[in-house]
């Protein structure tokens, strides 16, 4: 029933994870069902490792969570190394997820995720926004263009892009990364946000700005993936606050052909599962499919102000 | 270490009780999917209300006690929008509940003296431990100093007095019960006058200040230490890295700049972190 192909990708579910929300590796697995969970997609690895910022590195506002982690990870040689090998044998498929400071960085991390028997996709991180210089490649149209051309040319495996919201219009990026040679969007990474103690006049978090998610993002990603949808013809894979199976639909119906859930799995581990349950339920009642409710949102005539 | 984090399972959880151990503070006692059996003192569980009303992230408690295998306790101090949206759960309803998580304290061999530093609602790792040390036998060699600003402070401060065989000791900013000063003033005291022994497993728990200056006098004093450090914590569970601690370069967790509270931790040996 849940059944999702993205792409070349046959998948037992729409639910992905979200990177950096589950792990660098398949060690929280555990707390889900096999058959509810899509693909994992897994944290950001980068050339070389990165050590983060100091803390705070999250805080809470109603609704939501800022985080500013940035993008700690040890490197590709120790991923290869130590998470790698135990992916093959996985019944879900993996994503990996690529970040770093240049096109060479980027397409360096592609060429080592193509090389790697247990990835089945790479989603290219253009769009932390906790690393000052990986900012340009989500927000200027041709520097996206360019990372993504460049890796396209040395990666046969589906190749995604995750899109940044911190733009005035999604659509110029979604149309450059299709026309770059992606095989899906991720739609889209966390918001820049700042959480302010007036107590002590500081940010909350100890890197000052920080990203935005959990369900108090979800109207902006349902905008963001919906105008994207209709721009572009390949997948889109929608990630913003979604943590009931409701907001799966909602998705689904904007446009989505897969949801990754996040900031809900902070609360539970097995979100993915709860969701999956709550999903089937939800089709099985109201007699529709993923298939039906897909880009199906029938848009109001437009109001003259 | 302990390792719990390979059988941690997440469930809602029926709260049975609830009672009040202090101005600011309650036991809580949730009905476990399963029996839990063998868990090492010092783990960790991320609560939150099951119906969603609390924060988008659960909050951390050290696992407070198992009256029954299938009954576990925790001791929550109110304080933020966490606790206080499971200080509303009415007894019935659910809580959401993850646990095992992290590493707890090993016990040490029965003839080895153990000294307990805890500090208001830090307490909470230590009831388990000490019904642990008593099953030992090793209770004569068992040490708390049990610390607050005042008495009402100290938190189910009867169930600690009645575990019979251990030299638990109050102290109180204020004075109004025990050793007049904090648990380092009374630690100092105490080794000084030779009641308490000084070739121990010394462990702590506590709020910020506390950690912090008995880390300092352990490490002055060359005392073989751990903490269960009490950080904020994203998911508690080992994916989101938004609980580090700074590592010790020399120490055993020194390949890496940062470790996990919630997976490497909460409780750590002194000479593994900068803290």
């Amino acid at each position: 029933m849940l059944q999702t192909r993205v792409g070349a990708l046959e998948l037992a579910s729409p639910l992905l994870t979200a990177s950096g929300t589950f792990g660098h590796d398949p060690a929280a697995l555990r707390f889900l069902k096999t058959e509810d969970l899509g693909a994992l997609v897994l944290k950001t690895v980068t050339p070389e490792p990165r050590h983060g910022n100091p803390a705070p590195r999250m805080a809470e506002f109603t609704g939501g969570v800022l985080n500013a982690i940035g993008l700690e990870n040890k490197g590709l040689a120790y991923w290869r190394d130590h998470v790698a090998p135990d992916l093959a044998a996985l019944t879900v498929p993996v994503v990996a997820n690529a970040g770093g400071h240049s096109v060479s960085d980027y397409v360096a991390m592609t060429e080592a995720f193509d090389a790697m028997a247990g990835v089945a996709a790479i989603e290219l991180n253009l769009s932390c926004p906790n690393v000052a210089d990986g900012i340009q490649f989500s927000t200027e149209v041709a520097a996206l263009k360019e990372v993504v051309a460049a890796c396209r040319k040395v990666t046969p495996k589906p190749l995604w892009v995750k899109l940044s919201p911190n733009v005035a219009s999604i659509v110029p990026f979604a149309k450059a990364a299709e026309s770059a040679g992606a095989d899906a969007l991720t739609v889209c990474n966390t918001l820049i946000g700042l959480l302010v103690d007036w107590k002590t006049q500081k940010p909350m978090i100890a890197n000052g700005t920080g990203g935005m998610s959990g369900p108090a993002v979800k109207p902006l990603a349902l905008r963001m993936v919906w105008d994207s949808a209709r721009a572009v013809s390949i997948p889109v894979v929608a990630s913003g606050g979604a943590s009931t199976a409701a907001d799966v639909l909602e998705f689904v119906v904007a446009g989505a052909t897969a949801v990754q859930i996040g900031t809900a799995s902070f609360r539970r581990p097995d979100a993915i599962s709860a969701i999956a349950l709550e999903l089937r339920e939800l089709l099985t009642e109201n007699s529709t499919s993923l298939e039906e409710l897909r880009a199906s949102l029938r848009w109001p005539h437009p109001v003259s102000c | 270490m302990a390792t719990a984090e390979l059988t941690a399972w997440t469930a809602p959880c029926t709260l049975l009780s609830r009672r009040e151990v202090g101005p600011d503070a309650i036991i809580m006692e949730l009905a476990l999917p399963e029996p839990m059996t063998d868990v090492a003192p010092g783990v960790f569980a991320m609560l939150s209300p099951a119906d969603g009303s609390g924060p988008e992230i659960p909050r951390p408690f050290s696992l407070y006690d198992l009256p029954a295998p299938d009954r576990a306790t925790f001791l929550v101090q109110i304080m933020g929008r966490g606790t206080q949206a499971l200080a509303a759960v009415p007894p019935g309803q659910e809580v959401l509940c993850t646990m095992p998580l992290g590493n707890g304290f090993t016990l040490p061999a029965p003839e080895r003296p153990v000294v307990i530093v805890a500090g208001g609602v830090g307490c909470a790792p230590f009831l388990h431990y000490l019904r642990l040390r008593l099953q030992q036998g090793a209770g004569a060699r068992t040490h708390m100093i049990y610390g607050a600003r005042e008495a009402s402070r100290l938190y189910d401060y009867q169930a600690f007095a009645a575990l019979d065989g251990i030299d638990l000791r109050a102290a109180t900013d204020d004075g109004s019960l025990g050793f007049h000063g904090n648990v380092i003033a009374a630690l100092d005291a105490g080794l000084a006058n030779g009641t308490l022994p000084r070739d121990a497993d010394f462990l702590a728990c506590g709020p910020a200040g506390l950690l912090h200056g008995f880390a300092d006098y352990a490490r002055k004093q060359n005392l073989q230490a751990w903490l269960s450090l009490e950080t904020y914590m994203g998911c508690g569970f080992g994916v989101c890295n938004a609980c580090p601690v700074a590592t010790e370069p020399e120490g055993p967790l020194g390949a890496w700049p940062w470790a996990r509270t919630c997976c490497e931790g909460p409780v750590f040996p002194l000479t593994s972190i900068q803290f």
